[in-house]
């Protein structure tokens, strides 16, 4: 658990130092914004693995453990669709500065919306392969595919190939975009972004070394949109984070964290070996 | 005076000098970001965050003092960078010197090489000491003279004069680096030198200013794929066809110019393993190198990354041969280093004349001395309170845990504001300079 909060600290803390780096004297520094982002990957790596493999241990000691109950009671509630998304988008409190701006762009097309949907699965996938973790991907595969209706397929699949500029399994659109609607229902006070994590998360890669691109150009209004991005990236991890134990049963909600902590022996060397 | 046998421990370094601002208050500009000797150790140039080089010079020994050598007094102060606009990609360019290279003198001025971000100047120091008295034309105050009045001609003669030094920009070496210049480097044909920035070295003739080669690009066709860059460059001392190049990945590549013009692929390449017990996630950030500096010799070659020194031998490329932990102490800190940007430091490293001992900064105002031969090492502080004439600077240390001793300072006390970031060693002498934020301390060994 620990190791989450150190990681999900060392995020902030990069992300902090990325947007500082726009207003400092003299212009981007490369090579200090290199090493930034590869704090930033790394820290991304455990944050995110240690969540997945916190999910994966627990689908693996209690098969009708409270995690699938809080599964199909979420997917109850968020029956995953593109309208749905946008509802949750739309309720969404206003939040100081750069929100109304950010709005603006996320429902300017529906089809990224669609798009963020199929990118959070297919991230969750490529963090499925990178942990090899079948259970995840069981527990992506029994989602009933009658709930992601047809027509959506085709438009994000064509937003799939023009977004994805990371190797992704190939276009299963009929995953549930589970973890990004959680990630909807709870946003914490100091978040200010709005919800399209997955699909900038998925960016966040591309972004880190784009802005290395944005470093060469020394083009600071496009540098500025990449920190926006950080930042709802950086909150949707946030929100995946509070969504876990915020669950709508409390108590499986503490009891996933026990199971996850007494699974962490064996994945904290592996943690502490990176 | 022959440069001392063996390192740091043998010697009894005295303070000698401290010039700069006693205020607490530190002006940004005040700042000290490079300090070199030049090749005979007569010269002791500084540049600062404000773009200003003052150049200090070592007064004749005195009869009367035997007991310390010649002091260095100002010699020359001129601005040599002015902040500047890029107007096409919006950005303010740092008027900061980063570097500054003598060039080996071959008359009676002297010249030096000055860079910041993006732009290197050639600097001309002259000295005039005579000026022509007995025009025709003028009269002493410069007016013209009424030519009627003028009955008869004369010589001029040239008369003493105050000493008066001057600077003048030679050369601008302009245009040619689109990312930040981080070292530049004379070769020892004494006509042409190296600017390498994060992503480029460009080698240069001294005369010429319109154009440079590319001789080292390491920009990938697709930034993204960026992984490195490199973080500092010098030539061989000797062969002037021999440079290295050391990245951010802690790999330090040395290159051939007679191989090809374009020397992206190395002739040798040193690298040393990872220890995998060690890994953090800031591995990556203390591991890229901040400083290389071949050895007099030009046999080894040093590299400072964050917590240690590597002292190289140019035949081995797997590992070093020494490596001297600077600070370990800070190896538990590094998540709050991180997060005062302190970890992104860089560190300079310096050879003495014999190349028998090496010096670098820390915290603190913290110095470390090595001693090759005897694998001693020496903690020093460059602070006003050892600022006594001559007086001798008491060893210190830092206590990593336990029990503190008296005299011990603890880790946690460190002031990491305080950062010796720049230090020289005088190429024939025991003197050494070392630059405090805006202060810069020179230190003597006593003479045994």
């Amino acid at each position: 658990m620990e190791y989450k909060v150190e990681a999900h600290r060392i995020m902030s803390i990069s992300l902090g130092k990325i947007y500082n780096s726009r207003v400092q004297r003299g212009g981007i520094k490369l090579h200090k914004n290199l090493l930034v982002s590869l704090v930033l990957r790394s820290a991304r790596q455990v944050y995110l693995s240690d969540y997945y493999s916190g999910a994966c241990l627990n689908a693996q000691s209690e098969r009708e453990g409270n995690e699938w109950d809080i599964t199909d009671s979420e997917r109850e509630k968020f029956p995953p669709s593109a309208t749905e998304c946008d509802r949750v988008e739309s309720t969404e409190e206003p939040q100081p500065n750069e929100q109304p701006e950010k709005e603006r762009e996320y429902r300017e097309n529906d089809d990224e919306v669609k798009s963020d949907q199929v990118d959070c699965t297919s991230t969750l996938q490529e963090q499925n392969q990178n942990s090899s973790l079948d259970s995840v991907a069981k527990v992506s595969s029994e989602t009933p595919p009658e709930s992601i209706t047809e027509p959506k397929e085709s438009p994000s699949d064509s937003a799939v190939a023009e977004r994805d500029s990371t190797p992704e399994a190939n276009g299963e659109s009929h995953q549930p975009p589970k973890p990004h609607v959680c990630s909807n229902r709870k946003r914490s006070a100091e978040e200010s972004e709005s919800g399209d994590s997955p699909q900038k998360r998925t960016k966040v890669a591309s972004s880190n070394a784009k802005e290395d691109e944005e470093a060469e150009e020394m083009d600071t209004s496009n540098v500025s949109n990449l920190i926006t991005i950080f930042g709802s990236s950086f909150s949707g991890l946030l929100s995946k984070e509070s969504a876990k134990p915020e669950a709508e049963a409390e108590d499986s909600g503490q009891i996933c964290c026990d199971q996850m902590l007494k699974n962490l022996n064996p994945w904290s060397t592996a943690i502490v070996a990176f | 005076m022959m440069a001392g046998v063996g390192g740091g421990n043998d010697f009894q370094w005295c303070f000698s000098q401290v010039k700069g601002a006693i205020d607490e208050d530190v002006a940004e500009a005040d700042i000290i970001s490079t300090v070199e000797f030049n090749c005979s150790g007569e010269l002791l140039a500084t540049g600062d965050k404000g773009g200003r080089v003052v150049i200090f010079q070592r007064e004749q020994e005195s009869k009367n003092r035997l007991l310390s050598r010649g002091e260095y007094n100002v010699y020359s102060t001129f601005q040599s960078h002015e902040p500047e606009f890029d107007y096409l990609k919006s950005l303010e360019i740092e008027e900061k010197i980063n570097k500054i290279r003598w060039l080996p003198q071959q008359n009676a001025a002297h010249f030096l090489l000055s860079a910041n971000d993006k732009t290197i100047k050639l600097w001309k120091i002259s000295e005039r000491d005579k000026r022509a008295e007995g025009y025709n034309l003028k009269d002493e105050d410069g007016r013209l003279r009424d030519q009627f009045r003028i009955t008869t001609l004369r010589v001029p003669v040239l008369m003493p004069m105050d000493l008066m030094v001057e600077a003048s920009p030679r050369r601008i070496f302009a245009n040619a680096h689109t990312y930040h210049i981080n070292s530049i480097s004379v070769n020892s044909d004494y006509e042409t030198y190296l600017s390498a920035d994060d992503l480029r070295i460009n080698l240069w003739h001294l005369e010429i200013t319109d154009r440079s080669f590319n001789i080292v690009d390491i920009k990938p066709a697709n930034m993204e794929e960026l992984t490195e860059v490199i973080t500092a460059a010098e030539c061989h001392p000797h062969q002037c066809n021999v440079f290295v190049y050391s990245s951010s990945k802690g790999t330090i590549r040395l290159c051939d110019m007679r191989a090809a013009a374009l020397c992206d692929r190395h002739s040798k390449f040193f690298e040393e393993p990872e220890d995998p017990s060690s890994r953090s996630f800031f591995s990556e950030i203390i591991s890229s190198i901040s400083d290389v500096k071949f050895s007099h010799s030009g046999r080894y070659m040093m590299t400072r990354d964050y917590l240690s020194v590597k002292v190289w031998d140019l035949n081995m490329e797997n590992r070093p041969v020494e490596t001297y932990q600077v600070h370990e102490y800070l190896r538990s800190k590094l998540c709050s280093l991180y997060e005062n940007d302190c970890i992104f430091d860089k560190f300079e490293c310096c050879w003495n004349g014999s190349d028998s001992a090496i010096m670098t900064g820390s915290y603190n105002n913290f110095f470390r001395m090595f001693d090759r031969n005897t694998r001693r090492d020496i903690t020093l502080e460059a602070s006003r309170e050892n600022s006594k004439p001559r007086a001798m600077l008491k060893p210190r240390k830092v206590c990593t845990g336990g029990k503190r001793k008296k005299d011990e300072i603890s880790v946690d006390s460190l002031d990491f504001n305080k950062k010796i970031l720049h230090t020289a060693w005088h190429p024939k002498e025991n003197v050494i300079a070392v630059a405090a934020t805006n202060n810069l301390y020179i230190f003597q060994d006593k003479i045994n």
